[in-house]
C-alpha cells in the first residue's frame, strides 16, 4: 500500500504559489511595512546583543578578577561606620570586629565577607549592612539577651564566665551591666559541645528560660535567691532542679505550669516560718503533690553535736557549678 | 490554561467592495476589533485584473482594519473566489489490512491520501481538498472511523482547484502589503459556515452567497460540505440589465435596482411609475416600476436557475431538508428568498449572522468576510491545540525574525 501512495501523482496546492513579492511590485505603505520590520528585527538584535554582552563582561570580570571593576567605583573611602542596634554592643566592638583598613574603600568591601565577621560574634543573632554612599557603612543589628551564665574551662587556661541566651546559644558578652550579670544564675549539668568554632546551642533553653521569665515576673524575690539551676535532668525527667543562696532545692517540672509550680513554692515558703525547721527540699514537678524535705537550723557554737542524722545540719548541697561540665568533640576541648 | 493572544486578520477582495476584518482570539473567543472596508477597484467577477488599483484599496482597507484594531497584523486568511473555481469528486477505497478488521490510523491515511491523488489538468491548483464522510462497509461515520471493524474503509473528497495565475494574483495583493497569505479559504464555505447551523448542515442546506460580480453556492449534507461551485453572476449583472434595458448609467441602474428592484414582481399597474432620483433635478425622469421589477426578477430567477442547473443531481428538496440559505450583498434584494423557494422547490431564508457579530457586521455584505475570519479562528485553534507544550521563548524569537 505505501509502494501505491509513493506512485501517486504530486498535486499542486496554492501553497505551491511563492509569496515572495519583487519590492517595485509593492505599494509604498508596503516597503515601509517591510522597512519597519527590518528595523524593529534589527533594533531587537542589537538589544538582545547588547544584554548578551553585557552580562558576559559583567560575569567574566566579576568571575575573574573582582578587582577590576572600574576605579570609579573605588574613589570613595569609608569615613563613617553607623552601627545600630537593640542591644549594648557599642562602635567600638564594631570597628574592632569589622578590621576595615583605613584606606579601604565603599565600593571595594565584601560586604557578605564582613557579615559573616559580624555574626561570628554569637551575641549577634542577624546583621545587615549597607553602603550608604558616598563613603558610610551602616551595619544594622539585632543581639542575643543573657538570661543565665556558666563557667567553662579550656584545657589549661583558666575558667572564664560564658552567658547563655533563651534561644540556647553560649556566648562571651561583651558590653553588658556587670550588676545584669551577677544577678543571672548560674548553669548546672549541662554538655557543652564544640561546632566548628563556636560552641553548640544548649538543649532545652527555652523552657528555662521560660521558668525564669516566670519566676521574675511572678515573683521576683524568689528569683532573686535562685543561685544555679541545673539542667541535668532535664532532658530525661523533665525536671529543672534550683538551688537557692539559701541551700534550699527545689524541682520544677517543665510539663506543668510554672506559674502554678511556682505560687505553691511561695505559699509552702510562708506556710513554713519556723527558723529551726527551714525548707531543705522542694519537688513540685509531682503534680499537686509536693514532696518537701525539712532540714534544721544551723548549728551555733556551744550548741551540743546532733543527736541523729536526721538532726545533722544540712550542707549545701551545691556550692558553686562544677567546672567539669565540658565534653570534648573533635579532640577539642574548652 | 493559559493561552496567548493572537491577532487575526481575514480580507475579502470581493467585486463591489473589499473588507479586512481584524479579529482578537483568546484561546475561547474571538472578538472582532477592528473592521476596514473599500470600494473594490481592479476586481471583475472576484478576479484581480488592475493589480495596482486592487492593492491600494486592499490595502486601504487593511490600514482602516489596523488603525481601527490598534494592532498590527503579520498575516491573513484570505477568501477566495471567481469563476475560475472549480470542483470535482474522487473516492477510494481499501481493504483493511488487520486480521482482525479493525480500522488503523494507517489505513484511514492511505485512503484519503489515495482519494486525493488526482492529476489536475496544466495551471491548476488545487485550493480545498473537503473530506465527505468515511463509510465503512457502506456504513456512514460522520467522525473518524479509527478502531472500528469493517473490511472496506471508503472515502471521498470534493476537490476545488483554481486557475494559477488567478489565485498568485490575489495572494501578491496581499503580499504587496507585507502579509503573508496564512490560508486561502473558499468564499462559499465562509459564508455558508456563518450562515447555517450545524444541524442545517447536518439535515442538509444549500447557501447560495450572491455577490457583485460571482454567485457561490455550497450544499451541505451530512454535516459537511457535499459541493461547491462559483457561477459567474451576480448582483452586478441584475444592475447591467437594468442599465441597457432602460438605457441608463450603472450608477443610476444600481440606484433603481437598490430602491425598486425586486426578485418577484408585485407591481399590477401597468402605467405605475417611479422617479430615477425623486428630487426634481435636471435629468430626473420617471420609468414604469413593472419593467423594472419584470428585469430583476428575471435576472434572479435565471441566476438561481443556473446554480441549481450547476448542482445538478446533488441537489434535491428531499435531500435538502433545511432549505436554502441566502447571503451575500445582493441577497438584499427583495423577494430573492420567495424567488428561491420557487426556484428550489423548497423552503429559502435570508442568512442571518450569529449572535455574537456586532451589529454594524450584520449585513449579508460581510458574511464572507465573518466566515473567513472564523475559519482563522478554527485553524489557530486547531494548530495551537498540536503545538501547546512545544516551543517557548526561544521558538517566539524565531518566529519575531522570521516573521520580518
Amino acid at each position: 500500500m505505501s509502494k501505491d501512495i509513493e506512485a501517486m501523482p504530486e498535486t499542486r496546492t496554492w501553497r505551491d504559489i511563492p509569496q515572495q513579492v519583487r519590492p517595485r511590485a509593492m505599494s509604498r505603505e508596503g516597503r515601509r511595512r517591510v522597512a519597519m520590520g527590518a528595523v524593529r528585527a534589527a533594533v531587537g538584535a542589537v538589544v538582545l546583543g547588547g544584554a548578551a554582552w553585557g552580562a558576559w563582561e559583567v560575569a567574566a570580570v566579576l568571575r575573574e578578577n573582582p578587582a577590576a571593576l572600574p576605579d570609579s567605583a573605588k574613589t570613595d573611602r569609608v569615613k563613617s561606620l553607623v552601627l545600630v542596634t537593640d542591644g549594648v554592643l557599642d562602635r567600638n566592638w564594631l570597628a574592632r570586629t569589622l578590621a576595615i583598613p583605613s584606606n579601604a574603600a565603599l565600593m571595594g568591601l565584601d560586604l557578605i565577607k564582613l557579615r559573616s565577621r559580624v555574626l561570628a560574634d554569637a551575641q549577634v543573632s542577624s546583621a545587615t549592612i549597607v553602603r550608604n554612599f558616598p563613603d558610610t557603612l551602616t551595619v544594622r543589628i539585632s543581639e542575643r539577651s543573657p538570661v543565665a551564665r556558666l563557667m567553662a574551662q579550656s584545657g589549661g587556661d583558666a575558667p572564664r564566665m560564658l552567658l547563655v541566651s533563651r534561644d540556647g546559644v553560649v556566648f562571651e558578652g561583651a558590653g553588658f551591666d556587670p550588676a545584669m550579670v551577677a544577678s543571672l544564675p548560674w548553669l548546672d549539668g549541662v554538655k557543652l559541645v564544640r561546632r566548628g568554632p563556636a560552641i553548640a546551642p544548649i538543649d532545652g533553653m527555652d523552657a528555662v528560660a521560660g521558668l525564669f521569665a516566670s519566676a521574675k515576673l511572678e515573683a521576683e524575690n524568689l528569683y532573686r535567691t535562685w543561685q544555679v539551676v541545673s539542667l541535668a535532668r532535664l532532658a530525661s525527667d523533665g525536671e529543672i532542679e534550683v538551688h537557692t543562696r539559701g541551700g534550699m532545692r527545689v524541682v520544677f517540672g517543665t510539663n506543668e505550669d510554672y506559674l502554678r509550680q511556682i505560687a505553691r513554692l511561695d505559699l509552702l515558703i510562708d506556710a513554713s516560718s519556723d527558723p529551726t525547721r527551714p525548707l531543705r527540699e522542694v519537688n513540685l514537678a509531682l503534680g499537686s503533690q509536693v514532696p518537701v524535705a525539712y532540714g534544721t537550723a544551723a548549728p551555733t557554737l556551744g550548741d551540743p553535736a546532733p543527736a541523729s542524722r536526721s538532726a545533722a545540719p544540712v550542707r549545701p548541697s551545691i556550692a558553686l557549678p562544677a567546672f567539669s561540665n565540658l565534653h570534648a568533640d573533635a579532640n577539642r576541648e574548652l | 490554561m493559559s493561552f496567548k493572544t493572537t491577532f487575526i486578520g481575514a480580507v475579502e477582495i470581493g467585486t463591489s467592495k473589499i473588507v479586512a476584518l481584524v479579529g482578537e482570539y483568546t484561546g475561547r473567543e474571538i472578538v472582532i476589533i477592528g473592521c476596514g472596508e473599500c470600494a473594490s477597484r481592479g476586481v471583475i467577477k472576484g478576479a484581480v485584473v488592475d493589480y495596482r488599483a486592487a492593492t491600494e484599496c486592499t490595502q486601504s482597507a487593511l490600514e482602516l482594519a489596523e488603525r481601527d484594531a490598534n494592532e498590527r497584523i503579520d498575516h491573513v486568511y484570505l477568501s477566495q473566489t471567481g469563476a475560475h473555481l472549480e470542483g470535482f469528486y474522487n473516492e477510494a477505497s481499501l481493504n483493511v489490512k488487520a486480521a482482525d478488521n479493525m480500522i488503523e490510523r494507517d489505513d484511514i491515511r492511505t485512503v484519503c491520501e489515495l482519494a486525493k491523488a488526482k492529476d489536475l489538468p496544466l495551471g491548476r491548483m488545487v485550493v480545498h481538498h473537503i473530506r465527505r464522510p468515511f463509510r465503512v462497509d457502506g456504513r456512514l461515520v460522520p467522525t473518524s472511523p479509527e478502531n472500528l471493524v469493517g473490511q472496506k474503509l471508503e472515502v471521498g473528497y470534493w476537490t476545488v482547484h483554481g486557475q494559477e495565475q488567478r489565485l498568485a494574483d490575489n495572494i501578491h495583493v496581499i503580499r504587496g502589503f507585507n502579509l503573508e497569505v496564512s490560508e486561502l479559504v473558499l468564499s462559499s464555505l465562509a459564508s455558508g459556515h456563518m450562515v447555517t447551523s450545524l444541524e442545517e448542515r447536518q439535515n442538509g442546506v444549500l447557501a447560495i452567497d450572491v455577490g457583485a460580480g460571482t454567485t457561490d453556492y455550497v450544499l451541505y449534507r451530512n454535516g459537511a460540505p457535499h459541493t461547491t461551485g462559483v457561477v459567474a453572476v451576480g448582483g452586478g449583472h441584475i444592475t447591467n440589465d437594468i442599465s441597457i434595458g432602460l438605457r441608463l448609467t450603472w450608477e443610476q441602474a444600481e440606484k433603481l435596482k437598490l430602491r425598486f428592484g425586486r426578485a418577484v414582481v408585485q407591481a399590477r399597474d401597468k402605467g405605475e411609475k417611479v422617479w430615477l432620483d425623486g428630487n426634481f433635478s435636471i435629468g430626473d425622469r420617471q420609468f414604469p416600476r413593472q419593467a423594472i421589477e419584470q428585469i430583476t426578477a428575471a435576472r434572479a430567477w435565471e441566476l438561481l436557475e443556473v446554480v441549481k442547473r450547476r448542482l445538478g443531481h446533488a441537489f434535491a428538496p428531499e435531500t435538502c431538508a433545511a432549505g436554502v440559505v441566502l447571503t451575500g450583498g445582493a441577497a438584499k434584494l427583495p423577494a430573492l428568498a420567495m424567488c428561491a423557494a420557487k426556484v428550489f422547490g423548497t423552503a429559502a431564508r435570508l442568512g442571518e449572522a450569529p449572535s455574537w457579530v456586532n451589529e454594524n457586521l450584520r449585513d449579508p455584505g460581510y458574511h464572507t468576510a465573518l466566515g473567513t475570519l472564523y475559519y482563522g479562528v478554527s485553524v489557530q485553534g486547531e494548530r495551537s491545540a498540536a503545538g501547546r507544550g512545544r516551543g517557548g521563548f526561544l521558538q517566539s524569537v524565531t518566529r519575531l525574525f522570521a516573521s520580518t
